[in-house]
């Protein structure tokens, strides 16, 4: 089985990210693009997964490693199930995120920037997600929640906590 | 040209030259961390800062180009508070450790501190944690103190071509590393030090070893490959610490083998005292009674004379003067590589300078592995390749560049006549010939492909041949240099202005030693098997280590089964264990003498570091025999010497005489009537060509005499015996434990693959057992146990 | 419908996004999108479309304002080198919400004005760089890219003409800094974001070292009108030197916020209190910074300013990307601001050392005034800092980085000194 300390790419992935370094003067252009879908595969960018990358691109691992720790989105560490993202910059400061964050904290028991201990939820503080006028913003994997409220918040930790359980 | 004004004073200077360039040029001095002349521009300290006229910001001048007119001003009130400003962001961070570190007098942070720092940081926060890392044995990271110039990352990319240094996360979390667990892995990493503009890369071996303020300092020439780079020997009292690059000279780096060698200096390998062999081994004597005994072994005998490539222009001057009086039939060996001794129509050495070649429009590299035989030459071409020029290269390895070559092929020893003769063809079909390439390419029946590269090379304006020992050791080398002679004549490459022939001697000082041994000159392998038949009576040695080095050890070890060794020299080498005397001769580093290149630049050291022993210089030890030999002394000071050696180099005169010594060329020697046919290649068999290896950290008695590059050796080692998959996928063989059969019998070798050495080509490192098969043309294979 | 009459007209870039389905090629179509674009192909020239760009006096709608003709027309041409297009859509700059909304609402408008750039500059591969974390925009671009090619209306020989053109988006992952065109185009070469220095300009060596044009989502989306109705009908919107509509996106502490297109000039206080239903308390704001966080923020005294480059480059702040952060008589000044030095000193690239070092520390000492803290010489460790960061460094992040501090100061004293223990310890 292909995980992030064994990763293979599948044929498909690896037919993907040819035709992708086609669209490129050159592969290293590839390597934003193929790291997006390497943690797609793999759950986070570990060394192996780094390597692979690296060796997929033909480029050097420097190059690879240079650009995980560069952008906030790559992650070199797992994390929960549910990676919630919560906007604290000035448009949602001003709407009460700060609060709604310190809430989502406390609900799930641990600080910001932590996981849950059963693994599910990932509470991390981002800045501006662009959509001030949704203030306050939370992003939970890839998907934007607008004006969300505490009450929001807590619908979708019991749907998802519901989820989980039945998983 | 650009007029501007810099601070009020009209300057003038090349078009896109930056104001921080033209600063230097005249002499205003800016400050700035993150600029390095010989690296890309970053522009990230922001220490540079000027003013400009016009303009409502102050700019970075080493990013900013001049342009006609500008008013500069390197000094105001307002810069004043910029500089301090950059010192104290830089601070916020940096240790202040100045009493502890070994950058202490030579850091730019610290002398900065002295122009603009603050007494006293507002900052009052911690200090942010960083962690080191791991740079390859010479390199002591303290990454505290790194002000994130990006220097070494730009070093690394650049200069070195490895790209394993890079610069992790951003913000004030940003940190510069290398590759986890992985050492750098060039020969070139001792530069790093020098780069860093603080203590956060330090020079390893000298860490804590001395500070910059207790050392004397000794213009030198470092003998450790032909490109002769000058050094600056740095010691305290006798004791060599730092060997160094010399500012402004032609190579602003060194490579690691010269610049770490110097451990052997005072290593235990060291002759530094006269030492004679008695029934239970060598014994220290005394000059007296060693030259006594050396004058019973050579006294009236038939002599053979192998010497080493390192001494200067005097020393050898002085060894001919031993053998025209003492020995007058002595044939000489001063090259352990080469076979074929016919004369080349090129011989050894650079007719070009490094600096000509990097610019010239081609260059080819032929049979030579050069990042490990010239460095810095490999330097020059990695450079070239950064600005778009092209390297091609062919031969039977592509011993790892760290470049991405334009062009290359991989062929074997016995494939040169036929890519020779297909590159013929090519400039034939288009006309360009030249008188005698008819009869060379009718010899030869093959054609190679890889020879369209070498002839697509050929039609350019200017094309720089660099060719190497595959060729130079090539049994049929004389014919093949030939036709690469008829190749650039044909191509119009041989003119005075545009000679391209270059050839990698095996060695410093080649023009010196064609000129003053050229007449007598053997192989050091023929010299051995005379020897071992009875046809001499004794070898004398001078500085040179037939069994560790070169291609001849068996036959080295047959001699010395037969005659006696008188050797004298600084150091010893694995031959040492046959010598019956051995006279203590000066290293490099205790002589004043004169050195020269393989460019032909003639270099003269004049302030030797003192003698820690009883050696002489070779010169004097020289004389001492020609007197015990019974012989009238020819000269007794080094003035007369140096006459002497005018007779051998008549430009020396003039050399020794001229105050622009630095510049001054000495021309390659050529041999316009050696027109050689190659010989018929053998039918294709199922044997392997076999190709010996050349490793920096390992060739050469002063190399393995130095702890810190045998380390640096280990690190770096590949398997002794290395052929490429589809040899043994050919010959139907798994690889693992095989069966190699030569003229030395059949041994068994764990043979290791490497898709980079040519198929068909056994690849041996020469200091393992398989260095026996160094002097093997061809071998054969064979699977199981013997 | 774009009207005709200049003085009628009510949107450019959202004149058709509220249609439902607008992202599917058949719908757009049906409302005008590529209606143009035969034409342009076949009969207009590229220095035409050049000298209509420059006589609609558009001005880059990405944050620097430059004028975009002027900058296409540095292009060279005839180098033998290809010539680049990148579509700025990283929208990182807070406050900024802009380019989501034609990306997500209105892709084909933005695919046809890279089109048409790109058929005037005369550019083979063009890239649109979007912030990874608007994936869902990313996945309707790329949907409405496969219908574009599907229709022939990128790729070979776009509709029968000689010009040919690829369009690939390109998604960053979480670094404001790759806003910066340099860092953008470095992000594009597959390296971290770290802008370069300038000279050159992208314009004459950008991506891979080729000439490359870098625009924002709402530059490139205004041209099919400025083509459609001409330059000097564009040039008639707005005010002299600043013409055209403009996106504003208000945030912060309005009653109804969101973005709104109106006629660069729109004085602040008719956009805040007519189109967003007036402050959330009370009537006069606070602070408003008016073009994004990097911009100096304005007080009360300049309600009324128009909103235009020029305006507020006059009133010591600047459009920028037409943000709008308002603040009313609650908020925190202190503590927005020193979320604003976190937010610069978390984006910082790390390269220049004033930038790398000074966000930091600049964040650290708000840090510890807020918490009543702060040391007697802070404010001066405050504006030497924010002073001699702004303009030493590559690019203007540190620029915007020290406007809200200077800001601070400069408005708010009193709020800082409240945070200093005037008796040193
Ligand atoms: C730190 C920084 C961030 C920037 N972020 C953006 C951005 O997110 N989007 C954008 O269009 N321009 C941004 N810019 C401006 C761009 O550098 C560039 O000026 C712009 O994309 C040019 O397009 P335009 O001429 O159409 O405005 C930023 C500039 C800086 C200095
Ligand atoms: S100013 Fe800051 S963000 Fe901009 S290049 Fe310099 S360090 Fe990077
Ligand atoms: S030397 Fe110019 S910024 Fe560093």
């Amino acid at each position: 089985m292909s995980s992030a300390e064994n990763p293979i790419f599948s044929e498909a992935r690896l037919a993907e990210i040819k035709s992708v370094v086609e669209r490129y003067p050159a592969a290293q252009s590839a390597l934003l693009p193929v790291l997006h879908m390497a943690q797609e595969d793999f759950g986070y960018l570990s060394m192996p997964v780094q390597q692979l990358v690296a060796d997929t691109l033909a480029v050097r691992l420097m190059a690879v490693r240079e650009v995980v720790t560069f952008y906030t989105m790559f992650r070199e560490q797992p994390c929960g199930k549910y990676l919630m993202e919560v906007c604290t910059n000035a448009g949602c400061m001003l709407n009460g995120a700060n609060e709604l964050a310190a809430h989502v904290c406390e609900t799930l028991g641990i600080n910001m920037g932590e996981t849950t201990p059963d693994g599910l939820f990932t509470v991390t503080e981002v800045e501006c997600a662009g959509a001030c006028a949704g203030a306050p913003v939370v992003q939970i994997n890839n998907e934007y929640h607008e004006k969300v409220d505490a009450a929001h918040m807590d619908a979708f930790i019991a749907d998802a906590r519901g989820q989980g359980g039945a998983a | 040209m650009t007029t501007l004004f810099i601070n009020d004073v009209e300057v003038t200077v090349a078009p896109g030259t930056s104001i921080l360039e033209a600063c230097r040029e005249q002499e205003v001095s800016v400050p700035y961390f993150c600029y390095h002349p010989e690296l890309s521009v970053a522009a990230n300290c922001r220490m540079c800062l000027v003013e400009i006229e016009g303009w409502n910001k102050p700019a970075a001048s080493c990013c900013t180009p001049v342009a006609e007119g500008m008013k500069v001003t390197t000094q105001s009130e307002s810069l004043d508070k910029d500089h301090k400003m950059t010192m104290e962001y830089l601070l916020i961070n940096h240790p202040l450790d100045c009493p502890v570190c070994d950058q202490g007098g030579e850091c730019k942070l610290q002398d900065y501190a002295v122009d603009y720092g603050a007494s006293k940081g507002r900052y009052s926060e911690g200090k942010r944690a960083v962690n080191n890392y791991e740079l390859g044995p010479f390199v002591t990271t303290a990454m505290t103190r790194c002000i994130h110039c990006t220097r070494c990352v730009r070093f690394a990319d650049e200069i070195a071509g490895t790209g394993d240094i890079g610069v992790l996360n951003r913000g004030d979390h940003m940190s510069i590393a290398g590759i986890v667990d992985e050492c750098l892995s060039s020969e070139l990493s001792g530069n790093l030090p020098d780069v860093c503009p603080v203590g956060a890369l330090l020079d390893g071996p000298s860490h804590d070893v001395s500070r910059p303020w207790e050392l004397t300092r000794h213009k030198s020439t470092c003998t450790q490959c032909p490109n002769g780079c000058d050094i600056e020997i740095e010691s305290r009292g006798d004791e060599v610490i730092r060997i160094q690059p010399v500012e402004n000279s032609p190579e602003p780096w060194l490579c690691d083998r010269g610049r770490y060698v110097y451990d052997a200096f005072r290593s235990e390998n060291r002759i530094l005292t006269p030492c004679v062999r008695q029934d239970d081994g060598m014994q220290d004597s005394d000059w007296d009674d060693a030259v006594q005994r050396a004058v019973e072994q050579l006294s009236g005998k038939r002599i053979g004379m192998v010497i080493s490539p390192f001494w200067s222009v005097e020393g050898y001057t002085a060894i001919r003067l031993l053998r025209d009086t003492a020995f007058p039939d002595a044939q000489v060996a001063f090259d352990l590589h080469r076979r074929d001794m016919r004369p080349f129509a090129f011989e050894e050495g650079f007719v070009q300078t490094t600096q000509q070649i990097e610019d010239a429009d081609e260059v080819v590299v032929l049979g030579c592995d050069l990042r490990q035989r010239l460095p810095l030459m490999m330097q020059r071409l990695r450079k070239r390749l950064g600005n778009d020029k092209p390297v091609t290269r062919i031969g039977s390895m592509n011993y790892r560049s760290n470049a991405d070559l334009s062009s290359e092929a991989l062929i074997r020893p016995r494939d040169w006549s036929a890519v020779i003769a297909r590159a013929m063809q090519q400039v034939m079909d288009l006309g360009k010939s030249a008188a005698g390439m008819k009869e060379w390419i009718a010899a030869v029946e093959d054609r190679h492909e890889a020879g369209k590269l070498l002839g697509d090379a050929l039609m350019a304006g200017s094309c720089s041949l660099i060719v190497g020992e595959e060729i130079r050791c090539h049994p049929d080398a004389a014919a093949l240099i030939h036709g690469l002679d008829l190749l650039m004549r044909g191509c119009g490459h041989a003119e005075a202005d545009a000679d391209g022939r270059n050839l990698v001697p095996e060695g410093m000082n080649a023009q010196v030693l064609s000129a003053v041994f050229g007449d007598v000159r053997s192989s050091a392998g023929d010299i051995f098997d005379a020897a071992a038949k009875g046809e001499l009576d004794a070898i004398l040695l001078v500085g040179s280590d037939p069994i560790g080095d070169g291609l001849f050890p068996v036959q080295a070890r047959k001699a010395l089964d037969n005659v006696p060794l008188v050797q004298v020299g600084a150091i010893t080498g694995q031959i040492s264990g046959g010598a019956q005397v051995m006279l203590p001769a000066s290293a490099y580093s205790e002589i004043e003498g004169t050195f020269i290149n393989m460019e032909g630049r003639v270099r003269v050291a004049t302030n030797p570091i003192a003698t820690i022993g009883e050696q002489r210089p070779l010169w004097k030890v020289m004389m001492r025999l020609v007197q015990a030999l019974g012989h009238a002394v020819p000269v007794v000071n080094i003035e007369e010497l140096r006459q002497q050696s005018i007779g051998f180099l008549p430009d020396l005169g003039q050399a020794w005489q001229s105050d622009a010594i630095d510049s001054f060329m000495m021309a390659t020697p050529r041999h316009a009537k050696a027109a050689y046919l190659p010989a018929a290649v053998a039918a294709d068999d199922k044997s392997l060509d076999v190709v010996s290896r050349y490793s920096l950290y390992r060739e050469g008695m002063w190399a393995r005499a130095s702890a810190l590059l045998s380390h640096a050796g280990v690190l770096h080692a590949l398997d002794d015996v290395l052929v490429h998959p589809d040899t043994l996928q050919t010959l139907g063989l798994q690889q693992g434990m095989l069966t190699v059969v030569s003229e030395q019998g059949e041994q068994q070798f764990n043979i290791g693959t490497r898709d980079d050495v040519s198929p068909g080509v056994l690849f041996i490192a020469k200091h393992s057992v398989a260095g026996d098969l160094s002097n093997s043309v061809r071998i054969s294979l064979r699977g199981g146990a013997a | 419908m774009i009207s005709a009459d200049p003085s009628k007209v009510t949107a450019i870039c959202f004149d058709r996004i509220h249609h439902p389905n607008q992202h599917k090629l058949e719908v757009a179509r049906a409302n005008g999108a590529y209606k143009l674009l035969p034409k342009v192909l076949k009969e207009f020239s590229s220095e035409k479309i050049i000298e209509e760009v420059k006589t609609a006096g558009i001005r880059g709608r990405g944050g620097a304002g430059f004028p975009t003709g002027l900058k296409w027309s540095f292009v060279p041409r005839n180098t033998g080198k290809p010539i680049y297009l990148m579509c700025n859509a990283d929208e990182g700059e807070p406050g900024t919400f802009k380019d989501r909304d034609i990306m997500r609402f209105d892709p084909h408008l933005l695919i046809e004005g890279m089109i048409m750039a790109g058929f005037a500059l005369g550019v083979r591969d063009a890239y649109i760089y979007i912030r990874g974390e608007f994936l869902h925009e990313a996945n309707v671009l790329n949907a409405a890219i496969e219908e574009a090619y599907a229709a022939n209306l990128l790729g070979e020989h776009i509709l029968g003409t000689d010009f040919s053109m690829n369009l690939t988006v390109h998604r960053g992952a979480g670094a404001y800094i790759c806003g910066e065109e340099t860092a953008l185009i470095e992000s594009v070469e597959g390296k971290a974001g770290r802008p370069r220095f300038k000279p050159p300009f992208p314009a004459v060596e950008g991506f891979y070292r080729c000439p490359t044009v870098v625009n924002n989502v709402e530059t490139l989306s205004t041209i099919p009108a400025i083509l459609e109705f001409g330059g000097a009908w564009h040039a008639s919107i707005g005010v002299a030197n600043n013409t055209g509509m403009k996106i504003f996106s208000v945030s912060g502490q309005v009653n109804k916020p969101g973005n709104y297109e109106v006629p660069l000039g729109t004085s602040l206080k008719t956009l805040i209190e007519e189109h967003c239903g007036g402050l959330q308390h009370g009537s006069l704001p606070k602070a408003v910074i008016p073009g994004g966080s990097s911009s100096p923020w304005l007080t009360a005294e300049h309600y009324d300013i128009p909103l235009t480059f020029d305006d507020l480059a006059k009133a010591g702040s600047m459009l920028g990307s037409g943000a709008i952060i308002v603040m009313d008589e609650t908020a925190d000044v202190l503590a927005v601001t020193r979320r604003l030095a976190h937010f610069y000193a978390h984006e910082s690239c790390g390269q220049c050392t004033p930038c790398r070092e000074g966000t930091g520390w600049l964040e650290r000492v708000l840090v510890r005034i807020e918490n009543g803290q702060g040391l007697p010489g802070d404010i001066a460790v405050l504006e030497d800092a924010a002073q001699y960061m702004a303009g030493r460094t590559i690019c203007a992040l540190a620029d915007g980085a020290a406007a809200p501090v200077m800001s601070l100061i400069k408005h708010f004293p009193e709020a800082v000194r409240a945070g200093i223990v005037e008796k040193a310890a």
